[in-house]
């Protein structure tokens, strides 16, 4: 299980053990202000990070932040 | 005369609802929304000097500029005590009033705040001295009314233990002497326990859990995900008619056949937060376009065709439990591998 969350600090407190940094509350996966295609590739991005999350090993709640940009990143 | 400094959020100053949690950092002088109705409780004793205004959004979004805000107000105010809301059950409100609470307490001023006993504000900071509240406003006589006499004890050193005095527990156990042994308090609350009579633990267990981590994915590539939500996106119409707040239940929607959630078919419901964005793009909150695009891609091996969805804000804890405990359930039998959870 990864939380994405734009709150990492309460998810973390909470007890998630694997936590991806969100964009903002009101769009956690993505940023309306972008143009569709530039929203689409933060989301992207956004679920690499996620996966990347899901595969690694962690043994306390650890936080996972979204590249800036080029594929595969995490 | 007690010099008192409110902190308050965009709501109860009455700058605006939801669509207004972004509002940066102010201060106003004298007292605003409630801090009128404190004004009439210190009456003789004290007035509220100042007060903070900060919104939920802003506060937990930019930390460093709301701590900076809460210091340089506390500094050119100066209060002899400050007050914290009270949030109730708002998690995003209760989080700052912990911090400013603790902010408070670092420059030796005392703070109270009103909190609902599962407000995640008080996982932040577990030592505010938080009155217990419901989880509506409708409970802001009684609340402020609590706040104050709180703030009083403390002022004067007069505070007792929590359970006598009416706050929050705070974590903190002080040696002293009982008048029956250890053995003999065991034994009655076992026989207390066994008989089905009401008993009272002397250690309290934390309510949030320690999961240990589940493994990592070890075959992504074949693996099966999915995609869980407690951001409230539903059909549109909401055909499970899924509250927007203190929901006690989560829902399934088919995602079979579906590369996206269009703003036609899918809405959300989540009142906690503004959510005219995720309305207008549910992919904000569930991002199935890009799930879908990587599964086709091969980064992983096929999404789960069950969306399992419901409203976080204001969700009781025993409620959260069992939710996972069920979403889980039903996540194991479609031999699920990895979820991604997203919360607002």
């Amino acid at each position: 299980m990864v939380v994405v969350s734009a709150l990492p600090p309460l998810a973390m407190q909470a007890g998630a053990n694997r936590v991806v940094q969100g964009v903002k509350i009101e769009h956690v996966c993505g940023d309306p202000a972008l143009s569709p295609s530039a929203d689409q590739a933060l989301r992207r991005r956004l679920v690499v990070a996620a996966l990347r999350a899901l595969e690694t090993p962690v043994v306390e709640p650890r936080l996972f932040r979204v590249s800036d940009g080029g594929e595969g990143d995490a | 005369m007690l010099r008192i400094g409110h902190y308050l959020n965009q709501f109860f100053a009455g700058i605006g609802a939801e669509a207004h949690a972004n509002y940066p950092p102010e201060v106003r002088e004298g007292p605003l929304g409630p801090g009128r109705a404190v004004d009439g409780l210190v009456k003789g004793n004290g007035r509220v000097v100042s007060t903070l205004i900060c919104g939920d959004n802003f506060f937990n979004e930019y930390p460093d500029d709301a701590r900076r805000a809460v210091q340089d107000w506390l500094a050119t105010v100066g209060p002899d005590l400050v007050l914290a809301g009270p949030a109730f059950a708002a998690g995003r409100y209760g989080s700052a009033c912990a911090e400013v609470c603790r902010l408070a307490e670092a420059a030796h001023i005392p703070a109270v705040t009103g909190l609902h006993p599962e407000n995640p504000g008080l996982l932040l900071y577990k030592r505010a001295y938080a009155v217990p509240t419901g989880n509506s406003a409708a409970g802001m006589g009684p609340a402020l009314a609590a706040m104050v006499a709180l703030a009083k004890k403390r002022v004067a050193g007069t505070l007792g233990p929590a359970a006598q005095d009416g706050y929050l527990p705070r974590g903190i156990r002080r040696p002293g002497a009982r008048e029956t042994t250890g053995a003999d308090r065991a034994v009655a609350m076992l026989a207390a326990k066994l008989a089905g009579r009401p008993f009272q633990t002397e250690i309290p267990v934390d309510k949030y859990d320690a999961v240990p981590p589940a493994p990592p994915v070890a075959d992504m590539r074949h693996a099966t995900l999915a995609l869980v939500t407690t951001g409230g996106i539903v059909p549109k119409g909401n055909p499970d008619r899924i509250k927007r707040c203190s929901e006690n239940r989560w829902c399934e929607y088919d995602l079979t056949g579906l590369d996206a959630l269009s703003s036609d078919a899918y809405e959300c419901v989540h009142g906690g937060f503004f959510n005219l964005p995720a309305c207008q793009n549910p992919h904000l909150v569930v991002p199935l376009d890009a799930m879908r695009r990587l599964e086709r891609e091969g980064a992983f091996g096929q999404l789960c065709n069950v969306l399992c969805s419901t409203v976080g804000n204001d969700q009781r804890l025993a409620d959260c439990q069992r939710h996972g405990q069920e979403i889980g359930r039903l996540l194991r039998r479609r031999e699920v591998a990895g979820a991604l959870l997203v919360a607002t």
